[in-house]
C-alpha cells in the first residue's frame, strides 16, 4: 500500500470512526432538558420580548435589523408572525404559539418521538428567537443553537428513543454515526482552544483579577464578595486553571489517559460557572455538548463499543 | 454560518472581563415627585440578557442608536408609570474595585456616561435629549 493511500485510510478512520448512537441520545435528551428549561425561563418574558413597534421590551424589528443585517436570509420571527397575520392570527397569539412550539419540541426531544422533526422544529424556533432578539442573547443562545444544529442533521433515532421503539428504522451506518461525533468534538475543542487562548492573552486571567471581576460583576454576583474574599489565595489559581483546562483541551480530551480527568474537570468548572455566576442553563449546555462529544464509550475500543450498542 | 452557531466569538470574559453598565431611570411626576427604577423583567434569565443589552448600548458609538435603545427601554418602563411626565434615562458603567481595593473598604462606584430625558405620551413620544 503507497503512502498516500496509507494517508487516506488513517483520514478516513480519523473522521470516520465507527460509534452507536449512545452519545447522540446525550445530545438528544440533553437539548430536550435544555430547550424546556430555555423556555420555562422565558416564559413570563416571551412575548414582552419578541413585540414588535411599542409592545416589547426592545422593538423586534430593530432587533431583527441590526442582528440580521450581514445575513438577511436568517430565520427571524418576524416572518412566522407575517405568516400568521396571513391567516387571520394576531401578534401576541403567534408569537405564544412560537413559544409553545419551542416547548412542545423539547419535550419531544426529551422522549424521542418524533425526534428528526422536533430537533428541526427546536432549531428553527430557537434560532428564529436569537435573531429576532439578538440584543438580549448571550453565548448560552450561541451553544443552544450549535447543539441543536448537529442533532438536526445527525442520524435520528438514537437507539433508546421512542422512536426506535415504535418504529423499527433502518440500522444507523456506525461510520456516519461516528462522522457526526468527530465533527462535534473538533467543534467543541475549537471552542475551548480559541476561548482559552483569548483569556491567556489578557494578563487578568493570570493574576485572578478577571476571575474576581467576573465574579463581583453584576448580575452575576451571586456569591457574595466577603465570601469570595475568602479564598482569595485560591482565586490566581482558579484563574490560571480554566486558561490551562480551556487551552489544553484539544490535546488532552484526545488522550486516553488525561481523557477522563479533562472532561470532569471541564464538566466541574462549567458547574461551577453555574452556580456561582446563576448561569445554569450556559452551564446545563456546555455540559451536555461535552458529554455528548467525550462522555458516551470513554476508554472502550471501537470494537467493543459496537458489540456493546447493538447498533440500533 | 449563522445556523450553525459558528458565526460568533468564543472569548466569553476575555481577554479581560469587560466594565458592566448600568441603567437608571428618574421617573417625574407633575407633582414633583421622583421614583428610581432599573429595567425590570420576569425571570433571572432575562435579566441576564438586560446585561448583554447594556452591554451593546454602552459600546455603540452611534448616539441616534443608543437614543433609541435607551428610549424604548424607557417607554417600556413608561408603560407601568403612565402617570409620570418625564422620565430621564441614566446610562454609565460600574467600576469594580480589585480584591486589595475591596479589602480596604472601597466599594463599587457608578461613571455617569449619558442622559436622555423621555416625555411619553398617550400615542407619542416627545424625546429632550442633553
Amino acid at each position: 500500500m503507497t503512502r498516500s493511500a496509507r494517508s487516506r485510510d488513517r483520514l478516513f478512520e480519523v473522521l470516520f470512526p465507527p460509534e452507536t448512537t449512545d452519545w447522540l441520545s446525550v445530545l438528544r435528551l440533553g437539548l430536550g432538558l435544555q430547550v424546556i428549561l430555555l423556555s420555562m425561563s422565558l416564559r413570563s418574558d416571551w412575548n414582552h420580548l419578541f413585540a414588535s413597534n411599542g409592545a416589547g421590551l426592545i422593538s423586534r424589528d430593530l432587533s431583527e435589523a441590526i442582528s440580521t443585517f450581514e445575513t438577511p436570509l436568517s430565520p427571524r420571527l418576524g416572518w412566522i408572525v407575517s405568516g400568521g397575520n396571513a391567516l387571520g392570527f394576531d401578534e401576541q397569539a403567534v408569537l405564544s404559539l412560537g413559544w409553545l412550539a419551542l416547548l412542545c419540541s423539547g419535550c419531544l426531544l426529551v422522549i424521542g418521538l418524533f425526534s428528526r422533526p422536533a430537533a428541526i422544529t427546536a432549531w428553527l424556533m430557537h434560532l428564529c428567537a436569537v435573531n429576532s432578539g439578538g440584543l438580549l442573547s448571550y453565548g448560552m443562545d450561541n451553544f443552544t443553537t450549535i447543539g441543536l444544529f448537529y442533532l438536526m442533521l445527525s442520524p435520528l433515532p438514537d437507539r433508546f428513543s421512542l422512536d426506535a421503539r415504535l418504529w423499527r428504522s433502518r440500522t444507523k451506518d456506525p461510520q456516519i454515526v461516528g462522522f457526526f461525533r468527530r465533527v462535534l468534538q473538533f467543534h467543541v475543542c475549537v471552542i475551548y482552544f480559541f476561548g482559552g487562548v483569548a483569556k491567556c492573552i489578557g494578563p487578568g486571567w493570570w493574576d485572578g483579577s478577571s476571575l474576581w471581576r467576573a465574579l463581583t460583576r453584576p448580575p452575576f454576583n451571586v456569591i457574595s464578595p466577603e465570601t469570595i474574599i475568602s479564598w482569595k489565595t485560591l482565586i490566581p489559581f482558579l484563574g490560571i486553571s480554566v486558561c490551562i483546562l480551556e487551552t489544553g483541551y484539544p490535546l488532552f480530551i484526545w488522550l486516553r489517559r488525561t481523557r477522563v480527568i479533562w472532561l470532569m474537570c471541564i464538566c466541574a468548572m462549567h458547574v461551577g460557572i453555574g452556580l456561582a455566576m446563576g448561569m445554569y442553563l450556559f452551564a446545563f449546555i456546555m455540559v451536555v455538548l461535552n458529554i455528548a462529544a467525550f462522555g458516551p464509550g470513554l476508554g472502550l475500543a471501537p470494537r467493543q463499543k459496537l458489540v456493546r450498542g447493538a447498533v440500533l | 454560518m449563522n445556523g450553525a452557531g459558528i458565526d460568533a466569538g468564543y472569548g466569553f470574559f476575555a481577554p479581560n472581563v469587560p466594565s458592566n453598565y448600568k441603567l437608571v431611570f428618574e421617573v417625574h411626576y407633575s407633582d414633583g415627585k421622583i421614583e428610581y427604577e432599573l429595567p425590570h423583567v420576569g425571570g433571572a434569565d432575562t435579566g441576564l440578557r438586560i446585561a448583554t443589552l447594556l452591554d451593546y448600548v454602552g459600546q455603540t458609538h452611534y448616539d441616534p442608536l443608543r437614543e433609541l435603545l435607551l428610549k424604548m427601554l424607557a417607554y417600556s418602563t413608561w408603560q407601568s408609570h403612565p402617570n409620570a411626565v418625564m422620565i430621564r434615562a441614566v446610562f454609565g458603567f460600574v467600576t469594580l474595585p480589585t480584591v486589595n481595593d475591596f479589602q480596604r473598604g472601597q466599594k463599587e462606584s457608578y461613571e455617569f456616561l449619558y442622559a436622555y430625558d423621555f416625555r411619553f405620551h398617550k400615542e407619542a413620544a416627545e424625546v429632550h435629549s442633553p
